[in-house]
């Protein structure tokens, strides 16, 4: 059946920024703020525009995120007509087929895909942001602008915007100019990697870029720029809000922290714009008589015994007595043994923190210090110590330093 | 365990329960935080692999509709088979107004249902109790003993709730007698009123008892067959919990705060499934407190809790002060609230600076949407 818009959801990168934290998982599936995965911000995002069609490109370790997003029955999109669908790249007539080249070219592979809907506008997203946005609003000063394409941007600090590729606009905000990481910035309007396009010019571009072997079959270094060199009307979309890039560790750190302060950076406990995941019927969280909770979140099926403060604990984490916690982000079924201390890390999904093992640090002067993380299913022995700033992949025998 | 079918009675509303069951069927009353009574007998059915699950409803089952829809958060939303909801529609005609008179009535109010069930055994149950057992442990003892009939049995001791049923054991454990509430408590095991039977049997019974206005199913049926069929104990030695009061309600609500009692009912092999409402992590503010207490997700706690158990998105607030309570999904507890021994039903709003002090042998019960 037609619709007016479908989402194609780009999640096949690697997320290599993450290391250790996406050594067997897309990015996208990575957990977020307690309760979430990153993917679940721009799927409920679709959901919540009304947007009931979206394809999931996948490429990168996409077990976890196919098995994740399944029939998209948490997300609504588990749907007679339209629905969630998960494109992997294939193999076509005569061996031929390839690889997602880059971000044009996951999208050009699919066009029989989009076609089946017949659309008027596509909206491309990237499953590695955290933010709340109505995608109508975004639709709608689309069409009111008769534009090929439409860009959301974020106002940004001058100093900021040289890390950024910077849309500069009219003043009727009609782009002119694409800048990728401009050295000396004209404008602060900072892409944030979310398209949307009129499908029949989208869909004629992609295919003279396939045809051109010198691009990179890239958005923002291939389409856009082609768009603007023929004069189409691109125009920025201004969007106010939360808006985080969690591909780093520091800004995944970062993100979660932002998740403590409910009602000032992302409020995900608004019932107009609610967040869906999928996620394991688990218990009420327990805290034991003695346990300390303070400026943090818990999520079901964990037990608190010890101290957690300034932390984000997913669900079925155990903190033993004694054990401390601060300014971590403990992924589902962490266990941190009696006495452990845990201070400024992220510990991924499964992981054992042995009895009084010493991991992370509070910020110091010390040129390498960073926030400590270990990877999932690792298993940190007793008294051993992680530094600061280590990304622990193997386990960590008793009193060994790392 | 394709060959048993679940069927749950849910047509109960316990007066005793006052204010918690005012708005509601038993079955729907929260439990444990974040579940519904139905959730546990449900979940247990799903976990031993039962396909299809007929749920028999007649008053007040508004709020059970709410919590069950389609079923799919059971995995029971199929195309064949699956969840069934079912009001009394070969009932009216007979009797006019008026709840069952008895499970048998019941059943009979749902005969073609039960005629159509395509599985060759069938299992029993009350969907207000509280229990985690391995079902399909019972069926398996039911096709090797060779009974017509097996019962669930609790002893005395686990569930303490005021005695119902009582069994007697001959010498080779098959159920020589059963009274209904005796006065005084003989033996040590009682009824937890689950019966695994083969579907040709239930038809059977179901059919005499329609025809000779009989409408309980001990003293239409057990009590008069009970030498003539073979009925077996299956002994469930864990946590079982009915109520028949308030304070019953509150002291088997807190026996969740021992890890014993928990391990056994959230049995991890065999999870306890409730409607999924996609709800974020709990949050706690920086003057927080919250000891030995039961908390589930999308809860704000600014204040102090003590051997609570709290559902989904309870607010309290700064200096307020909670101890041993049950606060149901979205109680709201103000500022400088001091309180203890309390059973908030949803949506009750506590302003500040309250005192409720209620008793543990009688506990203060506020009813749905009050506002203090």
């Amino acid at each position: 059946m037609k619709k007016e818009a479908v989402a194609m959801l780009l999640a096949g990168g690697q997320g290599s920024r993450l290391y250790a934290l996406t050594s067997h998982v897309a990015k996208p599936a990575v957990p977020f703020g307690g309760k979430f995965r990153i993917i679940d911000f721009p799927l409920s995002n679709c959901v919540n525009s009304g947007i009931n069609t979206v394809g999931v490109l996948t490429q990168y370790q996409p077990l976890e995120l196919n098995s994740y997003i399944g029939s998209g029955q948490p997300w609504d999109l588990d749907r007679s007509d339209g629905g969630v669908s998960i494109l992997p790249p294939y193999v076509k007539e005569g061996d031929a087929g390839t690889w997602y080249k880059g971000t044009a070219n996951a999208i050009f592979q699919n066009i029989g895909f989009v076609d089946l809907y017949d659309p008027d506008y596509v909206v491309i997203l990237s499953g590695d942001h955290i933010y709340k946005m109505d995608y109508t609003e975004m639709i709608s000063l689309h069409k009111k602008t008769q534009a090929a394409c439409t860009i959301s941007v974020l106002e940004v600090t001058m100093e900021e915007a040289a890390r950024f590729g910077i849309m500069n606009v009219d003043g009727q905000d009609r782009i002119y100019e694409f800048e990728e990481k401009p050295p000396v910035p004209k404008s602060n309007l900072a892409s944030m990697g979310i398209y949307v396009f009129t499908w029949k010019k989208l869909r004629q571009y992609l295919i003279e870029d396939e045809a051109d072997p010198t691009s990179t079959n890239d958005f923002g270094k291939n389409i856009i720029p082609a768009m603007l060199k023929n004069d189409e009307t691109l125009m920025a979309y201004r969007f106010h809000g939360y808006w985080k890039d969690v591909g780093t560790i520091n800004s995944l750190w970062d993100a979660n922290m932002d998740m403590l302060a409910p009602h000032m950076t992302i409020d995900v406990y608004d019932p107009n714009w609610p967040i869906y995941a999928r996620t394991p019927t688990k218990p009420p969280h327990f805290t034991g008589p003695n346990a300390v909770l303070s400026h943090s979140l818990v999520t079901g099926g964990c037990q608190v015994y010890g101290k957690v403060t300034n932390s984000v604990l997913f669900h079925s984490v155990c903190v033993e007595e004694g054990a401390e916690v601060d300014y971590s982000i403990l992924m589902p079924g962490t266990v941190v043994k009696a006495g452990a201390k845990i201070s400024y890390s992220i510990v991924a999904e499964s992981a054992v923190i042995g009895q009084e093992a010493v991991v992370g640090s509070p910020p110091s002067d010390a040129e390498d210090w960073g926030i400590a993380v270990i990877a999932g299913g690792v298993a940190v022995g007793k008294q051993a110590t992680v530094m600061p700033n280590a990304m622990v992949r193997d386990d960590v025998k008793e009193g060994e330093q790392v | 365990m394709n060959d048993l079918h679940g069927i749950i009675f849910a047509y109960r509303s316990d007066s005793h329960l006052s204010e918690l069951t005012r708005h509601r069927n038993t079955c729907s009353l929260p439990f444990g935080g974040r579940y519904r009574l139905i959730d546990f007998m449900l979940s247990g059915f799903v976990n031993a692999g039962i396909r299809d699950v007929g749920v028999i409803v007649h008053e007040s089952y508004q709020s059970l509709l709410d919590h069950l829809a389609s079923g799919k958060d059971w995995d029971l939303s199929r195309k064949h088979g699956g969840l069934r909801i079912l009001p009394p529609f070969s009932y009216a005609e007979r009797r006019g107004s008026g709840g069952y008179r008895g499970s048998m009535e019941a059943l009979s109010g749902v005969f073609s249902y039960l005629q159509n069930i395509r599985q060759d055994y069938v299992i029993l149950a009350w969907g207000d109790m509280a229990v985690n057992f391995p079902v399909e442990e019972m069926f398996q003892q039911h096709l090797d003993s060779g009974a017509d009939i097996t019962m669930v049995c609790t002893s005395t001791d686990a569930d303490t709730t005021c005695p119902e049923n009582m069994v007697t054991l001959d010498s080779s454990g098959r159920i020589a007698d059963l009274s209904i509430h005796p006065s005084m408590t003989t033996g040590h095991l009682k009824s937890a009123e689950v019966y695994l039977l083969s579907k040709q049997l239930l038809l059977d019974m179901v059919d005499y008892c329609s025809a000779h206005n009989l409408y309980g199913f001990v003293s239409g049926v057990l009590q008069p067959r009970i030498h003539s069929l073979k009925i077996m104990p299956y002994l469930h030695k864990g946590y079982t919990a009915r109520f028949r009061s308030v304070s019953e309600y509150f002291q088997r609500s807190m026996q969740l705060l021992s890890l014993d009692v928990r391990t056994d009912l959230f049995n991890q092999a065999r999870p306890i499934r409730t409607k999924d409402m996609s709800t974020p992590s709990t949050y706690y503010g920086s003057e927080s407190k919250a000891v030995n207490s039961l908390i589930s997700d999308g809860c704000f706690i600014d204040g102090e809790v003590e051997n609570c158990i709290l559902s989904r998105g309870v607010v309290v607030e700064a200096g307020a002060r909670v101890a041993d309570s049950i606060l149901m999904q979205g109680t709201i507890v103000r500022r400088n609230v001091s309180m203890s021994y309390v059973v908030a039903d949803k949506n009750v709003q506590i302003n500040s600076s309250r005192m409720l002090m209620g008793h543990s042998s009688y506990p203060l019960a506020i009813a749905k949407n009050s506002i203090v």
